[in-house]
């Protein structure tokens, strides 16, 4: 990921493109992101699908992150070359993706849709990947006994696929994705419709995956907090643009520039409401649904926190508590898309 | 390759093949029940040629082929393949021969049940053994025909099975029967033409014997279809 400033509801530098190859290096010698677009769009009749997508991703796991129909898997399909872009550049490892199938050997891709062949064994499944692959028989069966060990399925591969539960198609399908050894792992929205158990186990593969395996991981999600336990590195994007990519502490950052709500509980909380209200960081103040205490929407936190002190004694109310109603991830990606 | 020859032969439309088997196999152990054994090899000729040949092979072809690459597409199984490092092409033409080779397995059971039917009771020896053989030959021919076309309809049309009614019941049965030149532009025609060199009983023998011009016309469709239904899937887009 780079670590270029976080720049929220505002598109990226434009990157300079990477020369185009007559020979592709190979991929290991690649100085380029693995990732590379710029003003990417993509759009189906009159739906968008990208606008003027800006975003550059580097080596480690990296987490996509946004509302359904947001553009992610429509990022991903770009990035595997089975559709092709309407305008701007994308380039995957320094090559377009478009066309360009030789690439395929270093990506593997595990999309959000089922579309495993039921009546198969997942060991048969995997042989057949293979043989996609071109993998030599020898090779080929040390690599499904590796991949199947990696995603913890060695009991189940002799069993047709119809009798797996989500989270062991789930599985299978990123042993799939994973068993001619890409350099780089795509995995789309890979928690969608599994039981806690289950995130949590593929949540340790996606990290493990990375860590002791070495692949660049690109993962989706909808949901913030479950990207967050695999990654700081995230990419937020909302109707086909990046509104903002970085560090996940550089995107915590951005919630000083938008307004923050804090609820305070207490006794004589309508005098310090007032005195709120003149102050420059705030935005509004209201009561709490159950009149138990206020709800003051600010715009720079951390002042707030430090004129408090001040403003309580002035007013002399007495503070049973004080919480941020925005102290999650979600809340980061609500301000930045604007919900 | 395999895996798609498994596919076809495996998946459910497997009981529409048997049940075009009992159909064939009752028509033709009836028929021979009811025909002078002097005429055998006439009859059951003209049996093989107007049931398999001119109907059941082109129905059948379309089934299989109309339905092979866009099911796959629809049901998104497409997705390992254009996500392997291979040309589209060559996985184009990997569909197509998967669909020729089963095409041909199924016919040549067609052909074969058909042939025992009659043939069984009216005695197999003779030249009845050579018509099998060469409505073998003649299935094969036609699957390679047939499925380099039907397999470009699926990737040409999202409802290919509208096209392939057409193809199959008008133009290669209606249009195919019709008298006149218009006859001769149907697969059909080139496979029954081939035929004719082939088979010297029934109404084969006194068709139109296939030239160089034949063969070479047919071996043109084929590659045509396969060249157009190549390019057109490896620039087609799979949202």
């Amino acid at each position: 990921m780079n670590q270029q400033p976080v720049q929220p509801n505002q598109a990226q530098p434009v990157p300079p493109p990477p020369p185009a190859y007559a020979q592709p290096p190979p991929i290991a010698q690649q100085p380029y992101p693995v990732i590379s677009a710029m003003n990417l769009c993509k759009w189906y009749g009159n739906v968008i699908g990208l606008n003027n997508l800006n975003v550059q991703i580097g080596e480690g796991i990296t987490g996509i992150v946004g509302p359904n129909g947001a553009g992610k898997s429509t990022l991903f399909k770009l990035i595997i070359g089975s559709i092709k872009s309407n305008a701007g550049g994308l380039f995957v490892m320094g090559q377009p993706p478009w066309g360009n199938t030789k690439q395929l050997a270093h990506i593997g891709f595990c999309p959000d849709y089922d579309f495993l062949p039921l009546n198969m064994t997942g060991r048969e499944y995997l042989k057949f990947l293979g043989g996609l692959h071109a993998m030599d028989k020898v090779h080929l069966k040390d690599r499904i006994a590796e991949v199947t060990d990696i995603v913890k399925m060695e009991k189940d591969m002799d069993r047709e696929m119809a009798g797996y539960s989500k989270g062991m198609r789930q599985r299978l399908k990123i042993a799939g994705a994973l068993i001619h050894s890409p350099k780089l792992l795509l995995l789309d929205e890979p928690l969608a419709g599994t039981d806690p158990l289950v995130r949590r186990d593929i949540i340790n593969l996606v990290k493990k995956l990375h860590l002791e395996h070495g692949h660049n991981i690109i993962v989706s999600s909808h949901v913030l907090h479950e990207i967050e336990r695999m990654t700081h590195n995230i990419v937020l994007i909302y109707k086909g643009r990046a509104v903002a990519q970085g560090d996940i502490s550089e995107i915590r950052g951005l919630i000083d520039h938008h307004p923050h709500n804090i609820v305070i509980e207490g006794s004589n909380i309508t005098e310090l409401a007032k005195v709120l209200m003149d102050q420059d960081f705030t935005v509004s103040v209201g009561y709490k649904d159950d009149r138990n205490g206020i709800i003051a929407k600010v715009t720079k936190p951390d002042d707030f926190f430090d004129r408090m002190p001040e403003l309580v004694e002035s007013t002399g109310c007495e503070i049973d508590s004080m919480y941020s109603m925005d102290d999650d991830l979600g809340s980061i990606f609500k301000y930045l898309v604007g919900w | 390759m395999k895996y798609s020859v498994k596919k076809v032969l495996f998946n459910k439309q497997w009981i529409i093949t048997l049940l075009i088997m009992i159909f064939i196999g009752s028509i033709m152990g009836y028929a021979a029940t009811q025909i002078d054994s002097v005429d055998r090899l006439d009859a059951g000729t003209e049996l093989m040629d107007m049931l398999i040949l001119s109907f059941i092979m082109p129905v059948i072809a379309m089934i299989y082929g109309a339905s092979l690459l866009r099911n796959e597409i629809e049901d998104k199984s497409i997705t390992q393949v254009i996500t392997a490092p291979l040309d589209r092409a060559i996985s184009y033409l990997a569909y197509y021969l998967s669909l020729a080779v089963s095409l041909s397995i199924i016919l040549s059971a067609i052909c074969l049940v058909g042939w025992l039917a009659f043939f069984g009771q009216q005695g197999m020896g003779g030249d009845a053994a050579g018509i099998l053989g060469a409505m073998i030959v003649l299935c094969i021919i036609g699957s390679l025909a047939y499925s380099a076309m039907f397999i470009l309809t699926s990737v040409l049309f999202k409802r290919p099975i509208y096209f392939g009614l057409f193809f199959a019941f008008i133009w290669e049965g209606f249009i195919g029967s019709a008298g006149g030149a218009i006859g001769k532009y149907t697969i059909k025609h080139f496979v029954r033409s081939i035929g004719s060199t082939m088979i010297d009983y029934g109404s084969l023998s006194s068709y139109t014997e296939a030239t160089a011009g034949t063969y070479a016309t047919l071996l043109m469709v084929i590659v045509i279809c396969l060249g157009l239904g190549a390019m057109i899937f490896r620039e087609k887009e799979f949202p």
